[in-house]
């Protein structure tokens, strides 16, 4: 296990660093200067020289590339052109509202799909079933920028629940949540089902009902964990995605997460900024799949990491 | 399990009415103003910030030395007086009494220090150019400043709208710095919302809100949403136009209109082989129907533009021809340059440009319109909507044919010399359409010199013909200010610029009818 983490941990190293150069190049190449953002179009020629050279980026690229990575080592983000706050400090101010909003609704498709999923396969074409895949259809086709302002609408404005936007309490993470958390439910259950459906028919569960097993404690002891591995690949990838941010719905409700600030960074072509985000996302993704690679040997004892 | 059931499904209900009873009054209510703003500042620091949600911030917490009227003339604020003792020496005597957040007396040294840290280059401060024509700053004593300059600048005075901070007080990231307005910083949260409250030391009448929230909302539905609810109670020009409607059905909502001052105008590449020839700018300008845009589009919140200054700007000039839509004429103009239609009213067109412009929303709309109109005249368009950063970067590439912006905030006519003049294409000015006229130069130049209000007018007056037969842009129109806010709130100026200094004269008045949500702020 030990030898495995270590692997994957060396395989982290080509994977950010293929990220962070890509991310290098791309923000460098796309056209807009961060110094005639910063200074404004009342600054002269001479100006904008002196603040780009006091920037260092006069230097040629590879010159910049190299202090970049040199920073990177020491764990040096540089400081954001527009803000003139430290990177590191900057993206850490924003992740806990991302973590948070990340994790509430994950809870939140978890919490809709898992007992949907699972009464859907034991139901198989029962009303019940045909009411999950018809929720889960509306979960896929709702796109977050109508449900949003749709929730705000009933619960904020109508039944005066919840606030319509901003960070700090509980009651201000439900509709956020349950934005981002009804497409991936929808997802989830889906998953859930097809794969709970194919553990069902298997020989272990018709065992377990011969041996007097009810059929639902034969399911839920049984074929439940097993039928789970698929589920838990789109649910790492979906948590990865979460921890990216969503600049819709962080917009929507005015949630100062990483999505909105990165966006932010590309309109001012903030440099240090970009690529301070983006290789925290690709940090918290690779962690998020790793966790998720982990926890398969934990639901498969067949699956053993050497 | 049917018990079971039961239990949950009473032990939910009565969480809902808990949480439904519960609900905090609305923030109004507790004397509170919110303020929606669509975006959140990047600095609240006066001598950094460059966005409009910045400078409409520090318009409520820092004083300056002197403010701006609606026709642009500046008025006392920290200054009580000033003198130009000679068109390069002003001074400024400043007010007895004026103190600072923090509770110390505003005086020169705070002034002076204000001025020669934004001028330092270490600083990189964005306002340095503005201030740069000034070569030194004496403090004879802790209430007069004098500013000598390099040499005669006329916008000078305009230029001293800018917040005055405590010597010694150094830039500290997204760390408010103390001003002497109206209202201190109590806690400044990046993206999210800025918390106010009432500066007891104001040199001016204190304000009668004791607290103001600003919101930083970038979601136009959800502004509106908000001003429904109650839980945001005042938004100046930041609901959409198509929303007005069903804002103003709110029993508890009110709107204002007032004359606005940013020109949306329609920009020419001049060294474009098509069109350099005026004929076909004017043409063009015949083709576009305004009033049929600002009808549909705006609304009818919007005036067709003359000229990139407001009318009622002290330098607006009386007088100027209305180019008025008229296809036939833009046909027969277009003809005239050579560029006859192909088949007539087929489906070839004359010629093609590309119109560029950025990705808003309504702004695209425009786009889709201006295109069909031009079609009509037998100019094909093809619309390019591009990211921010691409599309300004484009512009003053000159890396366009046609394209569309609005100019913010003119606070003074000395724009013709940085957006007209021949030495000013980018990057060192806003001459991005490379328009040159050394009549048009000596003008503009004359007019950043000239010391007297009133030749300055006739310069710029001048100027304003000029560029009306020219025509290197096409002033498009000119949106009116709108404010939607609570009932209950009354006192706020609407000044053409879209100042918030008049936040301060807001107070809440009696009762209205009762909240339209049930109250989460």
């Amino acid at each position: 296990m030990r030898r495995y983490l270590l692997s994957r941990m060396a395989q982290l190293v080509p994977v950010v660093f293929g990220v962070v150069t890509i991310v290098f190049l791309l923000i460098h190449l796309i056209p807009g200067d961060p110094v005639e953002i910063m200074l404004g179009e009342s600054a002269v020629a001479a100006q904008k020289e002196e603040l780009r050279r006091d920037l260092k980026l006069d230097r040629p690229i590879a010159a910049q590339y190299a202090e970049f990575l040199g920073g990177l080592a020491t764990g040096d983000l540089g400081v954001s052109f527009r803000s003139r706050e430290p990177v590191l400090r900057e993206i850490l101010s924003r992740f806990p509202a991302t973590l948070l909003l990340a994790a509430a609704s994950l809870l939140v498709a978890v919490s809709i799909a898992v007992p949907l999923g699972i009464l859907s396969a034991m139901r198989r074409r029962s009303w019940l079933d045909h009411l999950s895949a018809f929720l889960a259809m509306l979960g896929l086709s709702m796109p977050n920028f109508w449900l949003g302002p749709l929730l705000i609408l009933v619960f904020s404005i109508h039944l005066g629940l919840f606030p319509v936007g901003g960070y700090g309490t509980a009651r201000h993470l439900v509709l956020p949540a349950l934005t981002m958390g009804t497409g991936m439910a929808a997802i989830l259950m889906r998953m859930l089902r097809s794969s709970l459906l194919e553990e069902i028919h298997r020989e272990y569960v018709r065992a377990a009902s011969a041996k007097g097993l009810s059929r639902r404690a034969a399911v839920l002891r049984h074929a439940l964990g097993n039928s789970l591995i698929p589920v838990l690949t789109v649910l790492g990838l979906q948590f990865g995605a979460l921890l990216a941010g969503s600049v819709i719905t962080e917009t929507i409700f005015s949630w100062p997460g990483i999505g909105r600030l990165t966006i932010q960074a590309i309109d001012a072509r903030d440099y240090p900024l970009v690529q301070g985000c983006v290789l925290f996302i690709a940090l918290c993704t690779v962690a998020v799949n790793l966790a998720t690679d982990l926890l398969y040997s934990r639901l498969d004892p067949r699956i053993r990491y050497e | 399990m049917r018990d079971a059931a039961r239990i949950f499904l009473a032990a939910s209900l009565l969480a809902a009415s808990a949480v439904a009873g519960c609900a905090p009054k609305l923030p109004i209510e507790e004397g509170t103003l919110v303020i929606a703003l669509p975006g959140a500042p990047t600095s609240i620091d006066p001598r950094l910030a460059t966005d409009a949600y910045g400078e409409q911030i520090l318009q409520i917490t820092h004083a300056f030395l002197v403010k701006r009227d609606t026709a642009g003339n500046p008025v006392p604020d920290l200054a009580e007086s000033w003198e130009e003792r000679s068109p390069t020496e002003i001074v400024f005597r400043l007010r007895k009494g004026a103190r600072f957040h923090d509770g110390r007396e505003v005086t020169s040294a705070d002034v002076r220090y204000t001025f020669e840290w934004i001028l330092d280059p270490k600083n990189r401060s964005p306002h340095r150019m503005t201030y740069d024509a000034i070569s030194r700053i004496e403090t004879p004593d802790p209430r007069t400043v004098v500013f000598q300059l390099k040499e005669p600048f006329a916008p000078f005075l305009v230029g001293m709208s800018r917040g005055i901070v405590p010597a010694g007080s150094g830039a500290r990231g997204y760390s408010p710095v103390p001003g002497a307005g109206p209202y201190k910083v109590d806690d400044f949260r990046p993206d999210e919302a800025i918390s106010l409250s009432r500066h007891d030391g104001y040199h001016g009448r204190t304000p009668a809100i004791a607290k103001v929230l600003v919101k930083f909302l970038p979601d136009s539905n959800v502004r509106f949403l908000e001003l429904k609810k109650g839980s945001v109670n005042f938004v100046l020009n930041g609901v959409d136009p198509d929303l007005l409607p069903a804002a103003l059905k709110n029993p508890n909502l009110a709107m204002e209109e007032a004359p606005g001052s940013n020109v949306s105008y329609l920009g020419f590449n001049l060294r474009d082989p098509i069109l350099s020839d005026v004929r076909v700018r004017r043409a063009v300008a015949m083709a576009i129907d305004r009033e049929t845009i600002v009808r549909t589009i705006w609304k009818g919140h919007a005036d067709p533009a003359d000229s990139i200054l407001a009318p009622g700007f002290w330098a607006h000039a009386e007088g100027l021809p209305r180019i008025r839509h008229d296809p036939a004429e833009a046909k027969r103009l277009l003809d005239r340059a050579g560029y006859r239609d192909p088949d007539g009213d087929g489906p070839k067109p004359r010629f093609t440009l590309t119109f560029k412009t950025s990705q808003n929303e309504l702004r695209r709309r425009i786009a889709a319109v201006l295109q069909e109109q031009l079609r009509q005249a037998g100019i094909a368009v093809e619309v390019q909507s591009l990211e921010w950063g691409t599309f300004f970067s484009d512009i003053k590439k000159g890396n366009f044919q046609l394209y569309s912006l609005t100019w913010v905030g003119i606070a003074d006519p000395d724009i013709y010399h940085y957006a007209f003049h021949s030495a000013q294409v980018p990057p060192d000015g806003a001459n991005r359409g490379r328009y040159a006229n050394p009549e048009l130069d000596r003008l503009v130049l004359a007019g950043r010199r000239e010391p007297s209000r009133a030749k300055r007018k006739e310069i710029y007056r001048k100027v304003q013909h000029l560029l009306s037969r020219d025509l290197p842009v096409f002033p498009l129109w000119i949106n009116r200010n709108l404010l939607l806010r609570d009932r209950r709130l009354a006192g706020f100026a609407i000044t053409p610029d879209e100042d918030y200094t008049s936040v301060k004269d807001l107070r809440i008045e009696g009762r209205t009818a009762a909240p339209a949500g049930k109250g989460t702020p």
